[in-house]
């Protein structure tokens, strides 16, 4: 019954894309900026539910109708070498549901920071070039939001630390693929009352482990001249963490696993140089204690040479 | 990778702010993943007073404790005890870590450990049925309670119940203990043979018949009745407290037997009384519930309707008259507190606009305090809470397990009391919750699925506050403080107007007074 919150802030870094002439630029993907080039840019995304994953039954629910997460998050990436990035992003939310009587919330929800660095580049002669890329991100709450009131909650307000690494090759023909995967550890969770069942146990306390995660990612496309076109399949397990109950909220530590299926177009502005625009479209294809949500999202990048 | 994450961040120096806040994250991130313990830390309990008079306390349900047969044990010196005692030196040169973790365990105090696991099994079934598809809503079988929905649905009046139940039951049957122990004054084994150690802090209290075996066969049976898909936990854990009493040199396998058979034989009372105290018909019909809504109309008013989707039945909507402890059901109808404010009435207008107005102004500040104190779906309920906070100051006090007892017995009949005077006034008068008066008021916790006038968090409060507060006199300042910020926090949640929460308050003040009475005359103060 959640997916906006963390998920969403994910799928916000994956959407993320365009940034120099031909160059995308997000935490999963091969591509860097080159040193002292600025990307940056806006993005909204409008991501909505009706149906969710109770544990692994799939139901709705006619106490909340559809739940819809909008939000609004500023990004931006900087070449400090041509082989070392850093990538920034703070979004703005707000959630909803469609039925019943429970209120929506809406906040900053979590900065994340990010150093990428191009471990190693092969060519292949007449063929493309191979990369390894890898990026340690950092993300924590910028407000007190809670995250005791799933599923409209803005996240999850836990501090996280990922290391990602990531293979990418590019063809000379404009054809890629790429490969990701990150773990992420997270920090406990302070609740605002003094005990939680979870998981099969009652707990006296106000705090809440919460369980790591590990993502994938594999995607392909298109990226020549102006155009890049990828489309992408991701998978989200989280290694631990209880079921929703039968008829119960979901739960800040749940098991939230999903697989996802992504596309994005972008296109380099030619009037401006430098401006980006692209729209993207997600929709989880299973999952577990999420919502089965369809996301789409629009936005520009600004890229500026120092 | 490693090396690599290293490299990386000591590379150019215009990036220092960034690494700087991702190390902190990371350091964070360490520093606060930790485990977090399920439950109260107990330290081991040694009684400040063994309450050797407690064989002589009012009783509640039962006659007097020589309405139990507890036959004499043997002597100490006889062959038959000399092998148990044999049987126990054993036991503790063979010990595992589990049985040593399982006598730490119980060192905390049964009476606090049964209520902890009580707690639980409340949380863990505190699950309102599911629709079907059809948009009915099926009932908790008391006969197939591993169905969905399992049995019970552990709501606030169900768990009220529950929770004095189980410790009216341990309360009693401690004093028929105490009773006999002080009739037959025999020693516990550790003082008896020098050959075995206390590993339980012990005191001058006999231990004929074992009080942890009388709460480990009073709380199963209780349990049994109450949570019968738990049986198989309950009866483990029941069976690791007898072993702990046993090898911790606590008392002997006859100690045990003994009290483990007059526990059993003090909850048959108990569960007879729970089979004819109007429970059964508590869950009433739709003709009942369309009576309710009629004589609401009758009066004028607005009356009370289901804001879920599909409508669900009210919850419970016999409870109030279902039996209370210290109360008699004319005692209920005469305490029940006066009318809302009519729904056309111009102090009900107002009473609506201050909780839109709270709701639309919510303050981070007032949402942490109606989150705090939600006690909703998948809690312990507001009864546990209060459970809860009692058990601070029952471990702190280092009080005897038959005092122990005293008190989440007096607290727990207090609150069910609470339960069925506060069912009792939402069903007379059927009044609407704030979302169904003004559709716009959007609540940020769950919306109780009945009527609003009095409100259940201020009536059981309101209560515990007043019996807790005889029993802890230098806590009723902060018992008032938590009972006021529980009050008022339905109102941040949007689901209470100010009238549901002052009179519900009041209310239970006045039906706490009846335990505070029982309790002044009980021999125990």
């Amino acid at each position: 019954m959640r997916i906006h919150a963390r998920s969403l802030a994910c799928l916000l870094l994956v959407l993320l894309a365009p940034c120099a002439k031909a160059a995308a630029q997000t935490i999963e993907d091969g591509i860097l900026m080159p040193k002292k080039a600025l990307c940056t840019g806006f993005i909204y995304t409008h991501d909505s539910w009706d149906e969710y994953w109770e544990g692994t039954l799939k139901r709705s629910n006619g106490n909340i109708g559809a739940i819809t997460t909008q939000s609004v998050a500023w990004m931006g990436a900087y070449g400090i070498t041509d082989r070392l990035n850093a990538i920034a992003m703070v979004p703005y939310l707000w959630t909803g549901a469609s039925q019943g009587v429970l209120q929506g919330q809406s906040g900053v929800q979590d900065l994340s920071l990010a150093l990428k660095y191009r471990l190693l580049e092969t060519p292949f002669t007449g063929a493309g070039s191979l990369r390894v890329i890898l990026a340690a991100t950092a993300g924590t709450p910028l407000s007190d939001y809670t995250p005791d009131f799933l599923p409209l909650s803005i996240g999850l307000a836990s501090s996280r630390f990922s290391g990602r690494s990531t293979l990418y090759f590019h063809a000379d023909s404009g054809f890629f693929v790429n490969a990701t995967g990150a773990y992420t550890w997270r920090g406990n969770v302070t609740l605002d009352r003094p005990a939680y069942f979870t998981d099969g146990e009652l707990h006296m306390s106000d705090e809440v482990q919460m369980p790591d995660v590990f993502d994938y990612s594999v995607s392909t496309g298109y990226i020549k001249g102006a155009w890049q076109v990828p489309i992408s399949f991701s998978q989200q397990l989280t290694l631990g963490g209880g079921d929703i109950r039968r008829q119960d909220m979901p739960f800040v530590s749940n098991k939230m696993n999903l697989s996802r299926v992504d596309a994005l177009v972008k296109y380099a502005l030619p009037w401006v140089r430098g401006l980006q625009v692209q729209v993207a479209a997600a929709h989880i294809v299973s999952g577990r204690n999420v919502g089965q949500g369809t996301t789409l999202s629009a936005g520009f990048l600004y890229t500026i040479g120092f | 990778m490693k090396n690599e994450s290293t490299r990386t961040l000591r590379a150019p120096r215009r990036l220092a702010p960034a690494a700087l806040a991702a190390a902190v994250a990371l350091a964070g991130v360490a520093a606060c993943s930790r485990s977090i313990p399920t439950l109260e830390e107990l330290t081991p309990q040694t009684a400040n007073n063994d309450d050797a008079g407690a064989g002589s306390w009012k009783m509640i349900l039962l006659s007097g404790p020589t309405q139990f047969t507890v036959a004499p044990p043997s002597a100490v010196s006889s062959d038959a005890y000399q092998a148990e005692l044999a049987a126990i030196r054993t036991a503790q040169a063979n010990l595992t870590q589990a049985q040593k973790d399982a006598i730490d365990y119980w060192s905390g105090g049964a009476v606090l450990r049964w209520n902890q696991i009580l707690r639980e099994l409340v949380a863990r079934y505190n699950l309102p049925p599911a629709p079907r598809d059809d948009g009915s809503y099926p009932a908790p079988d008391a006969n197939n309670p591993f169905a969905d929905p399992a049995f019970p649905f552990a709501n606030p009046p169900y768990s009220a119940r529950a929770y004095s139940y189980v410790t009216a039951a341990q309360f009693e049957a401690l004093k028929v203990a105490w009773y006999y122990k002080y009739q037959y004054n025999r020693p516990s084994p550790s003082r008896v043979d020098s050959g075995i150690q206390p590993l339980m802090p012990t005191t001058d209290l006999p231990s004929y018949p074992s009080e942890d075996a009388v709460l480990s066969g009073v709380s199963t049976e209780m349990m049994r009745l109450l949570f019968p898909a738990a049986i198989e936990e309950i009866t483990r854990r029941a069976g690791e407290e007898r072993d702990a009493a046993l090898q911790s040199g606590k008392a002997s396998s006859s100690d045990i037997a003994a009290g483990l058979a007059l526990g059993r034989a003090v909850a048959a009372v108990f569960v007879a009384r729970a089979g004819t105290d109007g429970m059964a018909q508590a869950a009433g019909n739709a003709a009942q519930a369309q009576a309710y809504a009629s004589a609401a109309t009758a009066r004028g008013e607005v009356a009370w309707k289901s804001l879920e989707t599909p409508p669900r039945p009210p919850m419970l909507m016999n409870f109030g008259k279902v039996l209370p402890w210290m109360m008699t059901p004319t005692d209920i109808v005469r305490e029940r507190p006066g009318p809302p404010p009519s729904t056309s009435s111009s102090q009900m207008a107002q009473e609506v606009n201050e909780v839109r107005d709270t709701v639309d102004h919510l303050s981070r500040e007032q949402l942490a305090i109606a989150l705090k104190w939600n006690d909703g779906a998948g809690t312990y309920t507001p009864p546990g809470h209060w459970n809860d906070i009692a058990t601070e100051y029952v471990r702190d006090a280092r009080m005897s397990e038959v005092r122990a007892a005293r008190v989440f017995a007096l607290l727990n009949m207090a609150m069910h009391d609470a339960g069925v005077g506060c069912w009792d006034s939402k069903f007379a008068y059927y009044n609407p919750r704030p979302s169904q008066m003004d559709p716009r008021i959007r609540t940020s916790i769950g919306l109780p699925n009945f009527p609003s006038y009095s409100s259940g968090h201020s009536t059981f409060s309101g209560a515990a506050t007043v019996v807790l507060s005889y029993l802890f006199p230098a806590g009723a300042s902060s018992f008032e403080a938590m009972r006021d910020e529980a009050g008022i926090s339905r109102l941040y949640g949007g689901i209470h107007y100010r009238a549901d929460i002052l009179n519900g308050k009041d209310h239970g003040a006045r039906i706490g007074g009846y335990t505070v009475a029982f309790a002044r005359q009980d021999g125990a103060d």
